[in-house]
Parts: structure tokens; C-alpha cells; sequence
């Protein structure tokens, strides 16, 4: 068994539901998200982000509106649409779900 | 002294060093191999240069405006290489090309005389393609056959015009990395020829 690679299929599955939870609070552009990811240290590489960010946003759940910045070019800022909220509160419970079925089975 | 490319990334002009440029070059080719088979794959191309360029102006002070190829290493090592996130959604990378290992007859433009028949059957079976060609110059010698049996071959065999068919059309398996490194041989081919 590989243990490298089990913790990063945990990590891996959990990332959707965190960038749909990061993007809950403020909308943002990727280098926000990436910065906040880093932070939890649920995120290795940068490139994992944006194929899942332009998934959920063909997907229906995100969208975005381009800003302008100072400090360069301007900038893709995510939010989440109506159908984004929605998925976010079911995955919340069934996160909730989830935590409490293992601790369930840890403590037993 | 090193000679410098100047590059738009992400809408921005950088000046960088020549091989910096080609590593640059070569991993932007293995993630547009990489995100093929996804539906808004220039999209996610135009975002990662983006982030690629805002990591390289950070680079970039006052008396350092060329970014070199240890800025471009390490901002690919932030970025990661398409093996690094190849498994998280969607179809792998083995199944995103047709089945792996196939083995099919393509016509080969690379080696082309008329239309590439001979070359690909002779990538095909692994034999020379002049051996062919001679069969075929018999055929048409010998009362025209060769002519029409080309023309038929020729319509029905596609062209091989992808890295994955070009792998598909010698038999071997298809996957991430000979896909690289056949990406890699063409493209020190022409770095080759244009250092001619």
C-alpha cells in the first residue's frame, strides 16, 4: 500500500467541496482560492485548481465577471450561482455525514 | 551574453532566456496534451498562463528583467506536471486517447512520396517503406493494379495527424509519457533544422 498515494485520493475528494466552500464566503479569483487551499494544505500543485474551477463553472455552479486590477492584467473573479449554493449546503451535510460515520466507527 | 525570447504570457511581455523558453514551451505542450479530451481545455490553458505569469513577475524586480530557467523551474514545480494532477475527475489520461496499446494502419505524412500510403504501411508491419514501394511500382508495372489499390488505400486510410495516431500507427502502447516523448523528439527536430 501506498500511503503518498491514499492521503492524496482523500485530498483529491475533498478539494471540489473546498472551493466551493472558500468561494461561500467572498467571490474570488484563483490566486485567492490557491492562497486559501495552501493555507488548509489541502492543495499540492496549482494545476489541480483550474480544471476543477472551469468544471464547476460549465457545471452550473460557479460563474464569473473579469475585474481590473493594478497590479496587472484583469482578473477572472469567481462566485457561486444559485445552483452552486445548493450543491454547497448538500455537500455540507453529507460532509457532516461523513465525519460522523468515521468517528462512529473510530470510537466503537 | 545569452540570447532572450520575448514571450506574451497571460497578456504580459516577459523577455526570457532561450532555454528557459524551451522548457517553458515544452511544458505548456505536455498540458495542452494533457487537457485534450476536456471540453474548455484552451480555457483552462488561457487560466494556468495567467497564474504562470502573474508567478513570473514576482520574479521580476528592477535589475532583474529576464526571467531564467530557474524561475521557470520553479514556477513549474508550483504549477505541477500533468502527472501530478492527472487523476482527479474525469477520464485518465490512458482512456482519453483511443485503447492503449492499439495498433492501426494510418497513412504516415512525415515520410511521405505521394501520399503517405507506403510510409504508413511500412510503419505498420516495421519493415521499410521502400519495400513496399517496389511492390507497388511492380503492381503498376504489371498491368496497372498497383495504381487502383493505391487510390483505394489511400481513401481509406485516414492520415495519421495527431502525436497519439502517429504512436498508434507503430504499435506502441499510448500513453502520457511516449506521447512526451515523441512531442520531444519532433520537437528537437526542429530545433535541429533551425539551427540548420
Amino acid at each position: 500500500m501506498d500511503l503518498e498515494n491514499t492521503k492524496a485520493q482523500m485530498r483529491k475528494g475533498i478539494l471540489e467541496y473546498c472551493i466551493l466552500s472558500v468561494l461561500s464566503k467572498n467571490s474570488c479569483y484563483a490566486s485567492d482560492i490557491i492562497r486559501e487551499l495552501k493555507e488548509a494544505k489541502v492543495i499540492v500543485v496549482e494545476g489541480t485548481l483550474y480544471p476543477l474551477l472551469t468544471r464547476q463553472k460549465n457545471g452550473g455552479l460557479l460563474s464569473y465577471r473579469w475585474e481590473e486590477s493594478q497590479q496587472g492584467p484583469p482578473r477572472k473573479y469567481y462566485e457561486l450561482t444559485a445552483e452552486g449554493k445548493e450543491y454547497l449546503a448538500d455537500l455540507d451535510k453529507s460532509w457532516d455525514e461523513l465525519v460522523e460515520s468515521v468517528n462512529l466507527i473510530r470510537t466503537k | 551574453m545569452k540570447i532572450t525570447v520575448s514571450v506574451n504570457l497571460g497578456g504580459y511581455s516577459f523577455n526570457i532566456d532561450e532555454d528557459a523558453y524551451s522548457d517553458l514551451k515544452r511544458y505548456l505542450k505536455n498540458l495542452e496534451i494533457h487537457f485534450a479530451g476536456e471540453e474548455s481545455s484552451s480555457e483552462i490553458l488561457s487560466d494556468i498562463e495567467s497564474r504562470m505569469s502573474e508567478l513570473f513577475r514576482q520574479k521580476l524586480t528592477g535589475y532583474k528583467q529576464v526571467i531564467n530557467i530557474t524561475d521557470v523551474r520553479e514556477v513549474i514545480s508550483i504549477m505541477g506536471n500533468p502527472e501530478d494532477f492527472s487523476d482527479n475527475e474525469g477520464p485518465s489520461p490512458k482512456e482519453k486517447f483511443s485503447t492503449p496499446g492499439a495498433h492501426r494502419m494510418y497513412r504516415d505524412p512525415d515520410k511521405r512520396i505521394i501520399g503517405g500510403v507506403c510510409s504508413g504501411m511500412g510503419a505498420y508491419w516495421d519493415i521499410e517503406p521502400w519495400i513496399i514501394r517496389v511492390i507497388f511500382l511492380a503492381l503498376v508495372l504489371a498491368g496497372g493494379m498497383g495504381v487502383l489499390i493505391y487510390l483505394i488505400l489511400y481513401i481509406v486510410l485516414p492520415e495519421a495527424r495527431t502525436t497519439a495516431q502517429k504512436i498508434e500507427m507503430k504499435g506502441d502502447p499510448v500513453n502520457i509519457h511516449n506521447i512526451k516523448d515523441s512531442v520531444k523528439r519532433e520537437f528537437d527536430t526542429v530545433r535541429k533544422n533551425m539551427k540548420l
